[in-house]
């Protein structure tokens, strides 16, 4: 075990005696009585118990299985199925912050001190809130808790300085044996630093597998090194000088101040691997998180090496996400190429005067691009009532031909929706189509594919041809007040040239919010609290997106994607043929 | 000097006892006046809904801005709706409710419409979201806005039917506090 470091993260506690005391306390007697006492009594394994009290912290889910009930507000019956601890203490347990109401931490490792100024705990720049503007005093000094005023504080709402809380915090008629599991996790909850932190570092990886080009590797690796230097080699940024000194907010920050180092792990061969190459990486030198990370395939392995060792990843460059509402340990930019596919379900979904039998035909390349594009759609289109695509799957490297397309994808439907998840090699055969009696209504392209030729498609379609964007249109960034966030030395003000997806803009733009993140998470290393306050972070309109949103457990930043066509001319003009989300 | 005694005894008692019973009234409440866009919203069924005629109903409206993934704060608003459809059995369909999001992005149909099955809504509840400009300049027309949805307050905007006028409610409300303020607009 690592040698145990005393988090001074809040001021509560100013000398190293107290400190000791408390700690010593806590884990030694505290802690293990609580185990013994569950163990001895009814004989579940720590584990066991970890994971009942865990279910109630974040299902609602009493070990019975039946919904925790409990009062908000007084008098306004709550079942867990509803919201739960999580909903308000969020998952890390150190709490949030959301229309002037403050939730305090609930994680023993500060129920179980004594509590003098509420401000510390306080994460200070959520959303940017600044701290100053925080209600002075949310909740007066409180001293310690123990099980019993803990179960109290759980019923009645009386915490062990006789304050009764705001009635925002539901009061919760839980039974001793339910009652003691709860506490027990409540306990294990963001109890140590997590693993990659030191007194001194912070150690971060990021994954590159081989095939990535030096060009893109080299662009993503420069705006990461950038961040790692001016993060070290800083001393007092712009930031923290404008940061208000009497809060004493500035020195607790200059506490929480890590260097941080940044291990470059290459990943080689195939996919299949790569997880145990991954876990071989991590047992040499464990990393607190993942930042950035960047492939050409599909991200799943190293998300799923994410998952099952609790290691946040941030903003890995993929086209290929993984796609799904429950994971929590990779936040990625968009959806990818899923996203287009989406977007286009959603867009056709919403046009009322479509009729709810109009055929649609998908046509794709059996590729990593095509897959996740008609997965997308499918996926998306499932949830209107309309009737079903009809897949046309071709051969990688087989290329659309004129016939493919007139004699079997066309032929059976008359005046259809054609979604042709091809590249620029299919303009020949589209001018054709366009040329034959029965062509399409409207036919569906992914800019993305199409990549450079996206300006070119056959002027023959473009009336009837609908294109995804998922990117800002007039891509230029421009320098502005949401700068701010590039205060690590990124530089965000070059203007994107159409067409380029650019790495480093990717990179940069999604990776600005470091610092916020830093700044917030204070002294709390724990992964889950930096997922945490990337749910709590603001919207960002400095990137390539239209704009980057947040939310808890929100994992996908961009949620949008044009729909778009061409005007005609050798010069065409992008226009909007819808909101950057459908809805 | 005992009589002072005596009465801070007294209010203790008071306090003490009311805090017991339900939570003490926290919320500020103000008469409004306010003059909505007409814009289309887009509700939980994916069906657009022009916002301004469908205020303008003969039944009490109660307006919340809340987001789908927003802690805390929107959880109690929307515990409170359920629990007041709840309460209103078969005549919950004799309010309107309605919920905007302040979160478009996020907040599709599909993501609102689970929202209201884990709040075990009833028809009567309506999730509205739409485009960011549009949910924008409604949030300005109750003077609601907010760049950062992090920010946002607690508000119940209350619509009388007889004339169209509101009532602000800044802050949260008990289950009790809510048929009261409902009660005041309706008789
Ligand atoms: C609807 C939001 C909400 C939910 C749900 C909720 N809490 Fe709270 N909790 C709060 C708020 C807000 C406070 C701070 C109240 C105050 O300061 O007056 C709080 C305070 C607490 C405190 C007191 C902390 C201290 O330092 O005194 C504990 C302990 C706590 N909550 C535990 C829990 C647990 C365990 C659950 C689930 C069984 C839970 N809470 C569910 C909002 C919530």
């Amino acid at each position: 075990m690592s040698p145990i470091t005393i988090r001074l993260h809040i001021r509560v506690l100013r000398t190293l005696l107290n400190s000791i005391a408390v700690l010593a306390f806590f884990f030694c007697s505290d802690a293990a009585a609580a185990e013994n006492q569950q163990t001895a009594v009814e004989g579940p394994t720590r584990e066991k118990l970890v994971q009942l009290g865990e279910r109630m912290y974040r299902e609602g889910l009493l070990p019975s299985g039946k919904p925790i009930t409990a009062l908000v507000q007084g008098d306004i019956p709550v079942e867990g199925t509803t919201f739960t601890c999580v909903s308000c203490h969020v998952r890390s347990g150190i709490g949030s912050y959301e229309g002037g109401v403050v939730t305090l931490p609930t994680n023993g490792e500060i129920l179980y001190r004594p509590f003098k100024d509420v401000r510390r705990f306080v994460t200070p720049g959520v959303g940017m809130i600044p701290y100053f503007k925080l209600p002075k005093i949310q909740a007066p000094p409180r001293p310690a808790y123990t099980d019993t005023t803990l179960a109290t504080v759980l019923r009645t709402g009386i915490d062990p300085a006789g304050r009764q809380l705001d009635y925002v915090m539901p009061r919760y008629q839980l039974s001793d044996p339910d009652m003691n599991i709860l506490i027990f996790y409540l306990k294990a909850l963001s109890a140590q630093t997590s693993p990659g932190v030191t007194d001194t570092t912070i150690r971060f990886a990021t994954v590159i597998t081989e095939e990535v080009s030096p060009k893109e590797r080299q662009e993503m690796l420069s705006v990461l090194n950038a961040i790692v230097i001016a993060r070290n080699n800083a001393g007092k940024s712009k930031m923290d000088s404008q940061l208000p000194r009497w809060a004493g907010f500035s020195e607790d920050l200059s506490r929480s101040r890590r260097k941080i180092s940044l291990a470059v792990w290459e990943l080689k061969g195939p996919p299949g691997t790569w997880r145990s190459q991954l876990e071989q990486y991590y047992r040499k030198e464990p990393v607190f998180a993942l930042l950035a990370g960047i492939t050409t395939g599909e991200w799943k392995p190293v998300h799923e090496f994410s998952e099952a060792n609790k290691i946040p990843c941030l903003f890995p460059i993929t086209d290929f996400p993984v796609i799904s509402s429950t994971d929590w340990y990779t936040q990625y930019i968009s959806k990818g190429y899923y996203q287009e596919g989406e977007a286009v379900a959603r867009f056709l979904g919403n046009m009322e005067d479509l009729s709810p039998e109009k055929a649609i035909v998908q046509l794709y390349q059996d590729t990593r691009e095509g897959r996740a594009l008609a997965d997308g759609f499918r996926e998306t289109w499932k949830t209107f009532d309309r009737r079903q695509p009809v897949d046309c799957v071709i051969k990688k490297g087989n290329p659309v031909t004129k016939e493919y397309l007139l004699q079997k994808a066309l032929s059976k439907e008359k005046s259809a929706i054609l979604l042709l998840w091809a590249g620029p090699e299919a303009y020949a055969a589209l001018e054709a189509v366009a040329a034959d009696a029965n062509k399409p209504d409207m036919i569906y392209l992914s800019s993305s594919l199409l990549k450079d030729g996206f300006l070119a498609v056959p002027e023959t379609v473009r009336a009837f041809t609908y294109i995804t964007y998922p990117y800002r249109l007039g891509l230029e960034i421009t320098p502005g007040k949401d700068l701010g966030k590039g205060s690590m030395g990124v530089r965000k003000d070059a203007p994107v040239p159409v067409a380029t997806r650019n790495v480093a803009q990717k990179t940069g733009s999604s990776q600005s919010l470091l610092p916020e993140i830093f700044m917030m998470m204070m002294t709390n290393f724990y992964r889950d609290y930096m997922l945490d306050i990337i749910g709590m972070c603001g919207d960002m309109k400095d990137s390539p997106y239209e704009r980057l949103s947040f939310g808890p457990g929100q994992r996908y930043a961009s949620k949008g994607c044009y729909i778009v066509q061409l005007t005609p001319g050798a010069n065409p003009a992008v226009v909007k043929k819808s909101d950057w989300v459908i809805h | 000097m005992k009589r002072r005694q005596a009465l801070i005894i007294l209010v203790s008692i008071v306090v003490l006892s009311s805090q017991g019973l339900a939570a003490e009234k926290k919320y500020q409440r103000t008469a409004e006046k306010y003059s909505v866009p007409d814009v289309s919203l887009v509700n939980q069924d994916g069906k657009k809904i022009p916002f301004k005629s469908y205020l303008e109903t003969d039944k009490p409206v109660m307006v919340e801005f809340i987001y789908a993934t927003c802690t805390t704060i929107c959880p109690v608003l929307s515990a409170g709706f359920a629990n007041l459809q709840r309460k209103m059995g078969a005549d919950a369909v004799k309010i309107r409710l309605i919920s905007i999001s302040i979160d478009p992005e996020n907040d599709t149909p599909q993501v609102m419409k689970d929202y209201l099955k884990k709040y075990t809504a009833s028809p009567g509840w309506d999730f509205l979201s739409g485009k960011r400009e549009d949910i924008d300049s409604v949030m300005r027309s109750f003077d609601a806005y907010v760049a950062n949805k992090m920010y946002h307050l607690p508000l119940t905007l209350i619509r009388s039917p007889a004339d169209g006028s509101w009532v602000r409610i800044k802050g949260l409300m008990g289950a009790a506090d809510l048929q009261d303020e409902l009660a005041q607009i309706t008789k």
